[in-house]
């Protein structure tokens, strides 16, 4: 099978696209957030573009490597009659970058549009916040082979989106899928508002489509709409009913030209997009992709990652941000961002496990405490009464003590049993606030028993 | 006393705002019922506006330069709160949400907007027969269309309802208008006025421009409403030039050294009547030492067709927000047939097979107009010749619609070219006014007032 997208995401503005409205239509009362422009009352005109949005727009093609159209570009008026369209037509820009590339998947060419409003017949009203607001549609080339494909590069373009710093992220998506298998017409399927749906929408497509295909049923192109609740795809329409948008360039706004200084200020100071990123760590930090993919995750991961290899041995690092420090943010549900967690804290921290100031199973405790915390790794350890290696004889006296107090473990371990050993050991390990060394306390306890 | 002397004499209480008004009250009361020229009037609130600028004047507080100016409001321009109906039906239950650009600095200037005029519907006519409030009567040849589509406009000036009045011109809609009732109009370089809240007809050709009886009206509201608006992206930043000033000393010598422009084209496809008037009109010049050259624009053919393509497409776009769903009424369904033949037609010729055929060979059609009339203007200060090429016909006389569109050939030009065009009164035909027409190059709309004014001091 080959499978092709077209994702629209919000970009991150203030205001909406022509007007100065806000754009945080999600928390604001419904048609409070609008004005006589992106309502389109009879005779408003759009105000210039906004340059915020025309500038992350810019940098997303960039950072999906695309080139930047060096002539004019400008918007069009693509008509169709719906109840969220003020206006009967929406804005949506020729390509301002083509040709792009995300890994491996071609990247046919990103352009602007503005967000109609919401229709909500449950309610009986249209809400107009949202209408205006700025939105960067990304069209792929059909050169993904399977869902699972599919959904990898979408992962991963949220996750360039993400790092962009200029994009709504998931939660805004809305995506066209199409597909085509060997022997088939190409079917659209529109109405996908998540990686999971786009992923379930094609699976479910493939399967219909082989189904058809083996009982002889010509497959047709047609567009069909995916239904999130039931996770199936019904047919809109079939090709002879096809749309005739009627475009043409919007009158009221002048053509626009992305200026060379612009473009090269945008490239300096895009950030490296992650797919890039994850090349770089591989090469100049001798890690495995697992762990660079997953220090990438998080641009402000990344960042601390390469402020923390300054100072620390970066496979070190590597293996403790990536099982411990994800830990903590898994269970934790939060971002490296959100948990406030410093370079120099994690720096401090590798310092201490490294020069054997505390123990692995000590450190993993620090870290745990770390989120959300302006202590150093030092003084949460000294608040916890963590901080120190224990001498032989406190080991010695607490091993005596699991002995006395645990006979049937100990008859356990005479019997063979392996994890009574292992019982006996945390008890050491907990007598000791996870102080001992959990190999010196084996040897004990072999010897003791 | 031109308007810019009567503004001073407001000024310095020799007359009132307050009285000012109520003569024209008392002219729209007895002649509004036949000529039809405004559709709505807000006495009330100009009462009050008229009497605040009198007390302001009174007490030497600073006032607008329109300070007590009575003004009219073309039905397509938002005001708040005055139905914005653009004399259809289908925005019958439309109020101003907004006040456009324009009207914002009307009132900052401290002009009193008495009412809104009557215009053919959406502006698509040239003879304000079209109005879902019935047709305007021409007060200079009464029983006539007053033209269009400011047709009301235009009245409003001719039977002294009002000082001055707004207009839009897309094809003429100010000039053509002005030409038959004997009265001034001028339409600005494309974007030296801000569109911001002008319904559209057709985007790209659009322009508010002021109707007045005498030149320094003209000036006054210029001075007003040019400049850049930057919340309207066609709008240009340019220097606008001191209109009124222009005015103040020997205005009858800007002629002398003057390079004035005839296209024989132009005079050609025109009424032999009016061309000998407007003749004598350029006779006239040459006497007060202009320099009269002799051009020639092979394209004039070319000009309606184009003009009306363009216009199709973005007024069938424009259009497509009146729905049905948020002003009450679907347009296909209450418009007059020719609002709805141009509807059908931007519909059909911008469809993805036709319109390489048509709507992008009119857009190069219009970047050639566009090049060889700048190529006419390059060698002249103004061009000079007759605003519509024929007379207005009786009121109540149908016309076919490419009868209609030939009072437009003429005034299409500028619209395609974007540079500025007026019309002053020439002489008359049989008692029916006939309108001299300029043009110049874009932003060079100083030198056509600077005509205009001189023409008319030498009359
Ligand atoms: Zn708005």
């Amino acid at each position: 099978m080959k499978c092709g997208l077209e994702i629209h995401v919000q970009l991150e503005t203030d205001s909406k696209l022509f007007c100065d409205c806000h754009t945080n239509y999600q928390d604001a009362p419904a048609n409070t957030n609008i004005c006589h422009v992106c309502l389109n009352q009879p005779g408003a005109k759009p105000f210039p573009t906004n340059e915020n949005a025309l500038e992350g727009a810019l940098k997303i093609a960039m950072m999906l490597d695309c080139k930047i159209a060096d002539d004019v570009t400008y918007f069009m008026r693509k008509h169709y009659n719906y109840p969220d369209l003020p206006s009967g037509y929406q804005r949506t820009s020729v390509p301002i970058g083509y040709e792009g590339d995300l890994n491996g998947v071609r990247i046919r060419e990103v352009h602007m549009e503005e967000d109609p409003g919401q229709y909500k017949p449950d309610l009986g009203i249209v809400d107009f916040n949202r209408s205006g607001i700025p939105l960067i549609e990304i069209v792929t080339e059909p050169d993904m082979k399977s869902p699972e494909e599919a959904r990898a590069f979408l992962r991963e373009l949220i996750r360039v989106l993400e790092y962009s710093g200029d994009a709504r992220g998931e939660g805004t998506m809305r995506a066209d899928v199409n597909i085509s298998l060997e022997g088939g017409k190409r079917v659209e399927i529109k109405n996908i508002n998540s990686i999971k749906g786009a992923y379930k929408a094609l699976k479910f497509e493939m399967v219909r489509q082989k189904n058809l295909l083996k009982r002889g049923v010509e497959i047709t192109q047609e567009t069909r709409a995916f239904l999130e609740a039931q996770m199936i795809t019904v047919s809109m329409r079939l090709k002879e009913g096809a749309e005739d948008y009627r475009f043409i360039p919007d009158p009221d706004l002048p053509p626009m030209q992305a200026k060379e200084e612009q473009v090269e200020g945008i490239r300096e100071k895009m950030p490296e997009p992650p797919h890039i990123k994850v090349k770089r760590f591989m090469e100049q930090y001798n890690i495995a992709e697992e762990p660079a993919k997953v220090l990438t995750s998080e641009l402000e991961l990344a960042d601390t990652f390469e402020e923390v290899v300054k100072s620390v041995d970066p496979q070190f690092a590597a293996l403790w941000m990536r099982d411990e420090l994800k830990r903590v943010l898994y269970y934790n549900k939060i971002s490296f961002d959100e948990s406030g967690i410093t370079p120099q804290q994690v720096i401090e921290l590798l310092k201490m496990v490294q020069k054997k100031e505390v123990t692995t199973k000590v450190g993993q405790r620090i870290i745990e405490n770390m989120p959300n915390s302006s202590k150093s790794p030092k003084e949460i350890a000294e608040k916890m009464g963590l901080i120190g290696i224990v001498n032989e004889d406190e080991v010695i006296q607490a091993a005596q003590k699991v002995i006395d107090e645990n006979p049937e473990a100990v008859a356990d371990y005479h019997e063979g049993k392996s994890a009574a050993l292992n019982f006996l050991v945390g008890q050491v390990m907990r007598f000791t606030r996870g102080k001992a060394e959990p190999g010196r306390t084996v040897e004990f306890l072999k010897e003791m028993l | 006393m031109n308007l810019l002397e009567k503004s001073k004499a407001i000024r310095n209480q020799e007359i009132t705002a307050l009285d000012s008004l109520e003569k024209f009250n008392q002219v729209i009361a007895s002649k509004n019922s036949n000529i039809n020229a405004f559709v709505q009037i807000d006495h009330e609130t100009a009462l009050k506006k008229a009497n605040e600028i009198d007390a302001r004047i009174k007490n030497g507080e600073k006032v607008g330069k329109l300070a007590g100016m009575i003004i009219g409001i073309k039905s397509n321009i938002n005001v708040k709160d005055f139905t914005i109906s653009a004399a259809s039906k289908t925005l019958e239950n439309y109020m101003g949400s907004y006040d456009a650009t324009v009207i914002q600095r009307i009132k900052e200037e401290d002009g009193i907007i008495i009412g809104m005029t009557n215009m053919d519907e959406f502006a698509a006519g040239s003879s304000t027969e079209t109005s879902f409030h019935g047709p305007t009567n021409n007060p200079a040849a009464p029983g006539h269309i007053p033209g269009g589509s400011s047709g009301g406009s235009a009245a409003a000036i001719a039977a002294q309802m009002c000082d001055i009045t707004l207009g839009s011109d897309t094809g003429g809609s100010i000039r053509n208008p002005a030409s038959h009732c004997g009265v001034m109009g001028f339409k600005p370089t494309y974007g030296a006025v801000s569109r911001q809240g002008l319904l559209d007809l057709s985007m790209s050709l659009d322009q508010i421009g002021p109707l007045a009886a005498d030149t320094s009206g003209i000036a006054m509201m210029l001075d007003t409403i040019a400049g850049n608006d930057p919340k309207e992206c066609t709008s240009i930043d340019w220097k606008v030039p001191n209109f009124t000033a222009l005015l103040d000393e020997n205005p009858e010598e800007a002629l002398n050294g003057m390079k004035v422009g005839v296209v024989k084209q132009f005079q050609e496809v025109t009424d032999d009547h009016i061309v000998n008037i407007i003749e004598d009109s350029i006779d006239k010049m040459g006497e007060m030492g202009a320099e009269v050259v002799e051009l020639s624009f092979d394209y004039v053919d070319l000009c309606l067709p184009t003009y009306y393509l363009i216009n199709y497409v973005e007024f069938f776009s424009a259009t497509r927000k009146y729905d049905g769903r948020k002003y009450g009424h679907q347009i296909e369904e209450v418009c007059g047939d020719e609002v709805l033949r141009r509807i059908h037609m931007g519909s059909y010729i911008s469809q993805q097979e036709f319109s390489g055929k048509y709507y992008k060979k009119a857009l190069q059609a219009r970047s050639l107009i566009r090049k060889e009339i700048n190529k006419l203007l390059n060698g002249v200060d103004i061009i000079a010749g007759p605003t519509v090429p024929k007379l207005p016909h009786k009121l109540g006389e149908t016309l076919e619609p490419m009868e209609m569109y030939a009072y437009d050939v003429l005034t299409v030009i500028a619209n395609l070219a974007g540079i500025p065009a007026s019309s002053m009164k020439a002489g008359e035909v049989k008692g029916i006014p006939v309108g001299l027409q300029f043009q110049a190059k874009p932003l060079d709309d100083a030198k056509i007032v600077q005509a205009m004014a001189a023409l008319e001091k030498a009359a």
